[in-house]
């Protein structure tokens, strides 16, 4: 539950209807962080790494010389 | 020795924790990402390119601000610019992630991808961004507002509709079942029709085998 959220539901009236959707955005919401933490979790592609190295690279080339 | 001399740091920024935080962030850089697409593989050209923009422009970067909404800025805008360029037209499309080959464990996981994701699809661009964003980011409405250059009301609402909407979808479920579903209604009246075949006989052998010629 984030925490922004967790404020949104609580705030909710507590009655029977209410609660009822409470119940449900709190499905809802879990439903996203899992979506959200499973690519979060996946190991970053090798691209990416090849990116960060290219840009070292163009800054020793473009900047700074390395000694 | 230190690579870049104290004189240029007050002009650029190049503070070494900078790439390291920047590498930090990639994974939520791909979630964002990810959500905002719905394709994996444009996800990821779409973090390269916000990594490559952010780089460009760390000197803008304030440091003690928050580094992750800063670079989320960056994505949310180079989506809406790639956006406009026909080529990048795909719609929303978390069902193309799930066809991505070579998932292995993942893709055994993304198989499973709940209604609740499945139904983003039906939210307009600025709801589904406005729910990740405070709904699985974690951001507070504030910085969520800050990101979609938009009112903290704007969020609110935002936010308020699509889950009134995503409640409605998966309350109705039909706009799920017709894009990726048996339909519910027809295997049920094939079941009835079955049942309605096979009724007669079996009474007729509740009542004896024997029938009256």
């Amino acid at each position: 539950m984030t925490q922004q959220w967790e404020m949104d539901v609580a705030e909710e009236k507590p009655s029977e209807k209410a609660r009822a959707i409470r119940a449900r955005q709190r499905a809802i919401g879990r439903e996203l962080r899992r979506m959200y933490d499973d690519v979060a979790q996946e190991q970053v592609p090798d691209d990416f790494m090849d990116l960060l190295r290219q840009i070292d690279e163009a800054e020793d080339k473009g900047g700074k010389k390395v000694s | 020795m230190p690579t870049s001399a104290p004189s240029a740091a007050t002009q650029k920024p190049e503070n070494p924790d900078f790439k390291s935080e920047l590498l930090g962030l990639v994974p939520f850089l791909r979630a964002f990402a990810r959500s905002l697409t719905g394709n994996q593989e444009a996800a990821d050209d779409l973090a390269q390119e916000t990594l490559v923009k952010a780089w460009q422009s760390r000197s803008s970067f304030i440091p003690g601000t928050n580094l992750k909404a800063w670079l989320f800025t960056i994505l949310r805008n180079q989506f809406y610019s790639d956006r406009r360029r026909a080529w990048r037209q795909a719609p929303w499309d978390q069902d193309a992630a799930e066809r991505i080959p070579g998932g292995g464990e993942d893709q055994v996981h993304s198989a499973e991808l709940s209604d609740t994701v499945r139904a983003l699809k039906h939210l307009s661009d600025e709801q589904r961004e406005a729910l990740i964003l405070v709904g699985a980011g974690g951001f507070s409405y504030e910085d969520a507002a800050a990101i979609c250059k938009c009112a903290v009301g704007t969020v609110k609402s935002r936010v308020a509709r699509a889950r009134k909407t995503l409640i409605e979808i998966l309350d109705g479920s039909d706009t799920l079942n017709d894009v990726s579903r048996p339909a519910g209604g027809d295997a049920a009246r094939e079941i009835m029709a079955q049942l309605d075949q096979l009724s007669p006989g079996r009474s007729d052998q509740v009542g004896g085998k024997k029938r009256l010629k």
